[in-house]
């Protein structure tokens, strides 16, 4: 049988009534199909014959059934030979067309520009209904490029070239972290800094600051404002040696460079140039009951100065207001802190009674104050085995800062305003 | 300067083995004489073997009779996996007071030491500083007989350099040493298909490369440089940076806490075998500081820490064929053979055999 022989589909709707186009086309069907089923192969060109048939036969029902001649079942859509299941499936009606998904590589690429452009219009939108900025464009931004940089990193690191410096410092690592930190610091505490020229650009300085907040967020934002104020220089600060024996701290702390204060290591970093951020008052700072903020607990016994004048590097004195409200803490449960391990157990109006909650801090607001150095880079190396000299200067340093904190609370509105 | 009469302890193992080797080619060595219990793992060409036990006061004879100059002290083990804690403590121990013992007195013609230690005598502790030093001890005594033995090991050298004022005392603080035919700890977690870490924990590590280790030994063996060094591949390598070099996947499965009931658990099943000393080293990591070798020596290690890694994780795939091309060298059967069978054997095989000696 010749393709020729058969009706054109517009020549159909002229011979409906009496049905032989359809018979004919029925006789195709049987023909290639029943060869199919009895397994005696397909015979070549049937396949495609087939398919333009049962094309001809699809425009011809429609036609039919559009002009109300006759009622007529819909072909069933069998998997033909030469097409996979696949697209069988992907042609049935209504099938969603889940296995046509784009490859990974090409989603990875895609998805962030669609998401982006998805909620940068949802912001215009918002914007325009509500006469105010209800998303933060820029900020979401940021929390975008931690997400992507964060991927990329991974990706460099996974096959382990890269080098860190003999304290696990990892500058890349950090700089990944750092625009989430910087979102803290504009927009949850509203960090207002003043006196950054007073850290030196370059060479080694040691920065002192007062500690306090339960947890130590204040060293984040000390070393956040560095790179706000554009003095653009990674702060190794010195923690308490309990945190390196804490699962997941251990080691980010030590990625994002801080170290333990030993006064190997705090030598060691300030004679390589580093800027070094000590908190002398310690734990015992942390751990202050709300009623004694902004009380300066004792300021160790001075190793710091000690290690400054070692290292011939100057000591910045730096007072934090706002880190001191974070959490109310009303009560330290000794006995829970002795079993736990924890150098305190503090009670809060919502820790341990909230869970996690209770870990959230409050949206107090801060200010530092970097003061003028102290020269204890023009002492002499030997002042450092003098205590005389050592506690003197740690006094002084002390009233710096106490004195900062004081003059900054005056400054300051209110505890959550501004 | 007299050529030297160097006696290597441990002479069966790898230090001993591939320091005698070394010190074979060096023409300023005059007699090697090698002690172990065990007889020498590579055929050794002018190194005279003595089958003995150095937890016996034989030593003594054989240092004054030799007339040996150089104790070499490379049997030290620190390996607690092959060895049952009560038998290393007699070869650690009781092993180096006899040999120390052997070696002093006035009439003693021992003009030089050099022991081979281990950076495991630091500990790792999450409170111990960034940098180790070698005048630094650690804060809390050692938990485990490994450690103690160590501890031990380094004060009875310490008494013996106070006693001995005319003999030059070096200790070689060695840390994780890698070679593709070591079979040291590390080299057993890093060929597990997926390497065993502590949960929330990725500490600072490092190795050193086996070429490094006996050029260092040799150093302290062939020049004079008194006193306690730190020997290690410069820079750090953190455990799962580490683990992505060799090309694995790290699983943190041991928890933080009771971290000794998972590894007893991994080595009842056979999993891995590893030592509570160990356990804290992948928990808390140890880096100490070279600049004290470097300086006194005139050398730093060739291979960092992670080029050391890099090194060994390429020469880890290939590791049987380096097997098999060591096994070649081993000639000592084929010696034996040759001298039962006469010259006319002999003869024959010559042509085919280039002459080890």
């Amino acid at each position: 049988m010749s393709f020729t022989d058969l009706p054109d589909a517009e020549a159909v709707p002229g011979r409906v009534g009496n049905g032989r186009s359809r018979a004919a086309l029925h006789l195709v069907d049987e023909v290639v199909s029943g060869g199919v089923r009895r397994g005696r192969g397909v015979p070549p060109g049937a396949v495609d014959l087939r398919r333009r048939l049962l094309s001809l036969q699809r425009a011809a029902d429609g036609e039919l059934r559009r002009r109300g001649v006759v009622q007529l079942p819909r072909p069933p859509r069998v998997a033909m030979p030469g097409q996979t299941v696949r697209d069988a499936f992907a042609n049935l009606p209504g099938f969603p067309n889940l296995l046509r998904m784009p490859d990974r590589q090409r989603l990875q690429q895609e998805l962030p520009m669609q998401l982006m452009g998805a909620l940068g219009q949802l912001a215009i939108t918002l914007r325009e209904r509500t006469g105010r900025d209800v998303i933060d464009l820029e900020s979401l931004q940021d929390l975008m490029s931690v997400a992507f940089r964060a991927v990329e990193l991974r990706r460099n690191h996974n096959q382990g070239r890269y080098t860190l410096d003999g304290f696990g410092f990892d500058p890349e690592y950090t700089d990944v972290l750092m625009p989430l930190a910087k979102l803290v610091y504009r927009k949850y505490w509203r960090v207002d800094t003043t006196g950054v020229r007073n850290v030196p650009r370059r060479g080694s300085a040691l920065l002192v600051s007062n500690h306090a907040g339960v947890l130590p967020y204040d060293g984040a934002m000390i070393k956040v404002a560095l790179f706000e104020e554009g003095v653009d220089r990674h702060a190794r600060a010195l923690i308490a040696d309990w945190f390196f024996g804490m699962p997941g701290l251990s080691w980010l702390l030590r990625r994002t460079g801080q170290t333990l204060g030993h006064p190997d290591d705090t030598h060691r970093l300030l004679t390589s140039g580093e800027l070094v951020l000590v908190f002398p008052e310690g734990i015992k700072g942390t751990g202050k009951l709300w009623s004694e903020r902004y009380r300066l607990r004792r300021f160790g016994r001075g190793g710091f100065v000690e290690a400054a004048i070692r290292a011939q590097a100057p000591i910045v004195p730096i007072s934090v207001v706002g880190s001191e409200e974070l959490y109310p803490m009303f009560a330290d449960i000794r006995p829970l802190a002795q079993l736990t391990g924890f150098p305190y157990f503090p009670l809060t109006p919502t820790w341990p009674w909230l869970g996690p909650l209770g870990l959230v801090p409050l949206p107090s607001k801060w200010r530092i104050e970097f003061h003028p150095p102290v020269r204890t880079d023009e002492l002499p190396v030997e002042a450092a085995d003098d205590p005389s000299v050592v506690m003197r200067v740690a006094d002084e340093v002390r009233e710096i800062i106490q004195a900062g904190v004081v003059s900054n609370l005056m400054q300051r509105r209110g505890v959550f305003r501004g | 300067m007299p050529r030297q009469r160097v006696l290597i302890t441990g002479i069966s193992r790898f230090w001993g083995c591939e320091l005698a080797m070394r010190l074979e080619a060096d023409p300023d060595v005059e007699q090697i004489v090698g002690v172990d219990v065990r007889e020498p793992s590579r055929d050794l060409a002018r190194t005279d073997f003595v089958r003995a036990d150095i937890r016996h006061s034989l030593i003594g004879k054989l240092v004054r009779a030799l007339g040996i100059d150089t104790v070499v002290h490379a049997n030290l083990i620190v390996d607690p996996r092959r060895t049952s804690a009560r038998v290393a403590h007699e070869t650690n121990v009781i092993g180096t007071m006899n040999l120390l013992a052997a070696c002093s007195g006035a009439d003693s013609p021992v003009k030089k030491l050099v022991v081979k230690s281990s950076t495991a005598i630091y500990g790792a502790e999450p409170d111990d500083p960034s940098f180790w030093t070698e005048d630094m001890t650690r804060r809390k005594p050692p938990g485990d007989a490994f450690s103690r033995d160590i501890v031990e090991v380094e004060s009875y050298v310490r008494d013996f350099s106070l006693r001995q004022r005319d003999c030059t005392v070096t200790t070689l603080r060695f840390s994780n040493v890698l070679g593709p035919l070591l079979q040291t700890p590390f080299q057993a977690l890093f060929a597990l298909p997926v390497v065993p870490t502590v949960l929330g924990f990725d500490p600072r590590l490092q190795f050193l490369h086996e070429e490094d280790a006996i050029e260092v030994l040799y150093r302290a063996t062939a020049e004079d440089h008194p006193g306690v060094f730190n020997v290690t591949g410069p820079g750090v390598v953190i455990l799962s940076q580490a683990i992505k070099l060799m090309g694995k996947f790290n699983v943190p499965v041991i928890p933080p806490y009771g971290g000794a009931l998972a590894t007893a658990v991994m080595r009842r099943f056979g999993i891995l075998d590893w030592p509570s000393h160990l356990l804290q080293l992948i928990q808390n990591g140890r880096v100490t500081d070279i600049a004290k070798l470097t300086g006194e020596f005139g050398y730093t290690p060739q291979y960092s820490s992670r080029e050391t890694v890099e090194d060994f994780a390429a020469k880890h795939k290939v590791r049987d064929l380096l097997a098999e091309q060591s096994r070649y060298t081993y000639e000592k059967d084929l010696e034996e053979f040759l001298q039962r069978k006469g010259a006319r054997g002999r003869k024959a095989v010559d042509l085919e055999v280039t002459p080890a000696r």
